[in-house]
């Protein structure tokens, strides 16, 4: 099972959630959906074991959160990098690489090809090789997807992965995300208040409302929000 | 000129030093730690200054002063982002107590404590190049088992934590080393001028290279090429080595932004 919450309340102090349970399957697709400060990225701090839940257990991979999360790539909605202005986006990549291991990998030419694959997956290899800090913010997004694959993940973690995406980059991300969960057999778990084109790929929905965390497998249990794009 | 025993053990040592300042001075620049390396360089005065006093060589006053207080800034200022504060406040006890000792003792040893804020790298003693050895040989072991996951927490810290990589662990890690490098650079450019060897190169060798292993490559030999720029020069024209190294160094900081600008 890729994650068993059992009556898991999530927040930091004061509970966001009433105590839910659920399973979710070994690669599948889901949609997390709820408003701003439902606890939608409370639950993805959860699975990283960056915070505790306030009661009850979540286990991912069959083992308690943190133990796994070499096999998690996530990809918050804002961070911080610390790249100087001439290094790539290929170099960000490089980085990530068995980053936990200890040692230097300086000169790896299968990593090098490999990270030159995802770029082309990602649609990123026009500007993989030019500095980061200068790409858009659509440009970056690819270059973490891309970033978050080189570890070959069993889950990724997307928050609001579409944002700052135009029309025809949307339509290109999303073809990858369904080529990942579908050839690569990678779990997405992905929050976005955007799920206009992308409800019907997915396989089911997290609905965080009112306290409440509900598993809906049908798109018309979430219709009645209007802040959910559909 | 490199006949005389002196200039033979300015280039041992100064070589080992720039080595390490040009690797140290890419992660400073990354982690935007420049303030650090700049404050335990100060720091350093108050560590030599107390072990000048009781008799002791002075680079293990500094070294032993700057491991606790890098250790002390490393947990306190975990995040790259939160270190500044961490810094300023730890130096500021420390240059309190630095001044202190120069207050009691200010008769005793005013030319040693020159020594230290400026660098004598021509009177580096055979003792001094074996000690610069070990100090050399323990932060390439650290850096070699640490170097991926220091690399990594810096450029990209949230998805280092998000992999279970002990940020906090590498931050007192990479204080621990700049402390060491501060500790055996003050031998050269002194403890004001600490600073130009632990930022300039890296920045440098940034200002031209798009990957971190060519960077520190390049970070080396422009900290080196600095140094025997700086030992010939010196010679020939008996002015202090490190005028020519920090001149020379952001005459090449110079040409990379002015290059940076006009292409």
């Amino acid at each position: 099972m890729m994650i068993e919450c059992n009556n898991l309340v999530l927040g930091y102090k004061d509970p966001l959630t009433e105590p839910f349970s659920l399973s979710i399957e070994d690669n599948k697709w889901l949609g997390i959906i709820g408003e701003n400060g439902s606890g939608k990225s409370t639950f993805f701090r959860t699975i990283l074991s960056e915070i505790k839940p306030l009661s009850g257990t979540i286990r991912i991979f069959d083992k308690t959160p943190g133990v796994f999360n070499r096999l998690i790539s996530y990809i918050p909605q804002e961070r911080e990098i610390n790249l100087a202005d001439k290094m790539t986006g290929f170099t960000l990549i490089k980085s990530c690489h068995s980053a936990w291991k200890y040692g230097f990998d300086c000169l790896n030419n299968k990593l090098n090809h490999r990270i030159y694959e995802l770029a082309e997956l990602v649609g990123a290899t026009s500007y993989i090789l030019q500095p980061f800090n200068n790409l858009s913010g659509g440009q970056k997004k690819k270059i973490f997807l891309a970033q978050a694959l080189i570890n070959k993940p069993k889950l990724l973690l997307l928050d609001e992965p579409l944002a700052d995406l135009d029309t025809k980059s949307k339509h290109h991300f999303i073809q990858t995300l369904r080529d990942i969960n579908a050839k690569q057999k990678i779990g997405l778990l992905m929050i976005s208040h955007d799920m206009h084109e992308i409800a019907s790929y997915l396989d089911a929905f997290i609905h965080l409302k009112k306290s409440k965390v509900h598993y809906c497998s049908e798109l018309p249990c979430i219709k009645e929000d209007s802040y959910v794009g559909l | 000129m490199w006949a005389y025993n002196f200039m033979q053990h300015a280039l041992i040592s100064g070589i080992l030093v720039s080595t390490i300042c040009g690797i140290v001075s890419v992660l400073v620049v990354i982690r935007r730690s420049a303030f650090a390396s700049h404050a335990l360089g100060h720091m350093s005065l108050t560590g030599a200054a107390g072990a000048i006093f009781i008799g002791v060589n002075p680079l293990f006053g500094q070294l032993i002063l700057n491991l606790i207080a890098s250790t002390i800034m490393g947990i306190i200022g975990d995040k790259v982002k939160r270190n500044d504060l961490a810094v300023g406040v730890v130096l500021a006890f420390v240059l309190g107590l630095g001044s202190y000792f120069l207050f009691l003792f200010q008769n005793n040893y005013a030319g040693n404590v020159i020594s230290i804020l400026f660098g004598n790298i021509l009177a580096v003693s055979t003792s001094q190049i074996y000690y610069l050895s070990i100090l050399f040989m323990i932060v390439i072991i650290i850096l070699g088992i640490f170097a991926r996951q220091l690399i990594f927490a810096s450029i990209d810290p949230s998805i280092a934590n998000s992999k279970n990589i002990p940020i906090k662990k590498l931050s007192i890690v990479f204080f621990i080393i700049l402390a060491i490098t501060v500790s055996m650079a003050c031998q050269i450019v002194g403890a004001l001028l600490i600073f130009v060897m632990l930022i300039v190169p890296g920045a440098i060798a940034l200002q031209w290279c798009d990957s971190i292993f060519k960077t520190i490559i390049l970070s080396i030999l422009v900290a080196n090429l600095s140094l025997i720029f700086g030992l010939y020069f010196s010679f020939w024209l008996n002015l202090p080595v490190s005028f020519f190294i920090t001149s020379s160094l952001c005459s090449m900081y110079l040409i990379g932004f002015i290059k940076n600008r006009l292409f």
